[in-house]
């Protein structure tokens, strides 16, 4: 199992937002996607769990400094 | 390395790894930095790779700003030594040389004068990251050295107050009072005064920040490049705290970063009136610099 970081897209598109992706540590792994999709109105974050490391720096960025909440900690097995 | 080494031909790439693919296709070499700079990290292919950094380690984060604020990155060698630094460093798509024993600033003279006989008519920039103790303690003589010289090179300390590597010893930047693992009575001494070392030995341009604004970060780290370019020795003395070490919860390190910009590690930057004169002009071309 692992503690990776997931993005609520819907509530994320609504904000026009890539602080997330600024400030987490690892690289290529909290991307920003600009073109909107799955019938969001706007591009989103979105996490690619195999690099995530779980610090939840991105946590603290959305939900504690922006007050946004759009990202969450799970746990996610290998499949 | 050379921009034209680095692309494939069309019908070669399908047997490429995947990662290179990318690199070349979505990565910040040869695009107007606009683009690929710091701003739009997370929209482009970034040049670190998969690394055994920690869970939420500013020193990583900070050596992916320097990254994607290279000016030049097809045309950049960084030099590094022993320390958690050089575990991403080296895992970047730009040349690195590993130096032993704190001697980079050494090796980062001799690389610059023979890059600039070499290849006259290409800027090619030396960047020097290391952490505290292989910048001020083991490899002090040679950085000192580098900076009375006048050496053209940027050097980049990532100051982590602590021996984090190695189990938690003291290091000459640890604060006074600092109790760590391997120093369970606390410091005897004070930090060493790194940014007034530079400035005394000759340093054009030299920062001391905690990462918390990532354009103020980006653009120091270009300043840096640019003047020594032209002028001379640059220092960067960042703030890249160890959670380990200092036992802080990786949700609170950024926490922790700005805390310390309102302490000892309050932005401060000092230049010369040559380097301000230069930064004028570079600035604004507003156009990222290839040579």
């Amino acid at each position: 199992m692992y503690y990776v970081a997931k993005v609520n897209s819907e509530m994320c598109s609504t904000y026009k937002c890539n602080m997330c992706t600024l400030y987490c540590p690892e690289a290529n792994t909290l991307m920003y996607d600009k073109e909107p999709k799955h019938g969001n109105k706007n591009g989103t974050s979105w996490v690619d769990e195999d690099r995530c490391k779980g610090c939840a720096i991105c946590v603290y960025v959305c939900s504690d400094l922006l007050e946004r909440n759009c990202i969450e900690m799970a746990m996610v097995t290998p499949d | 390395m050379s921009l034209k080494y680095m692309i494939p031909a069309s019908k070669f790439k399908r047997y490429l790894p995947k990662d290179y693919v990318e690199l070349v296709d979505y990565g910040p070499f040869g695009k107007d930095y606009a683009d690929v700079g710091v701003k739009n990290m997370g929209t482009f292919k970034e040049l670190v790779e998969e690394h055994p950094m920690c869970s939420g380690c500013w020193m990583a984060y900070y050596i992916k700003i320097i990254f994607a604020a290279l000016p030049n990155p097809e045309n950049t060698v960084t030099i590094g030594t022993a320390g958690c630094g050089r575990l991403a460093i080296s895992q970047a798509a730009v040349p690195f040389i590993y130096g032993n024993y704190g001697d980079q600033n050494a090796m980062a003279s001799g690389l610059t004068r023979a890059f600039r006989l070499r290849f006259p008519d290409i800027q090619k920039d030396v960047i020097t990251i290391a952490g505290d103790g292989g910048m001020m303690d083991i490899g002090f003589s040679m950085t000192m050295h580098a900076w009375f010289r006048r050496e053209k090179f940027t050097t980049i300390m990532l100051d982590n107050e602590v021996y984090g590597n190695t189990g938690g010893q003291e290091s000459g930047m640890s604060i006074e009072g600092a109790v760590l693992k391997m120093s369970p009575k606390g410091k005897n001494f004070g930090k060493m005064p790194a940014m007034q070392l530079a400035i005394t030995a000759g340093c054009v341009y030299v920062v001391k920040m905690s990462p918390t604004n990532i354009n103020k970060s980006a653009k120091a780290i270009r300043r840096a490049i640019f003047a020594a370019r032209n002028l001379g020795p640059t220092f960067i003395h960042v703030y890249t705290s160890c959670n380990i070490e200092y036992s802080i919860p990786t949700p609170d390190v950024f926490r922790d970063a700005k805390e310390m910009e309102k302490g000892r590690f309050a932005f401060e930057e000092f230049m010369t009136p040559e380097a301000k004169e230069l930064f004028a002009k570079v600035e604004s071309k507003k156009k990222r610099e290839v040579s």
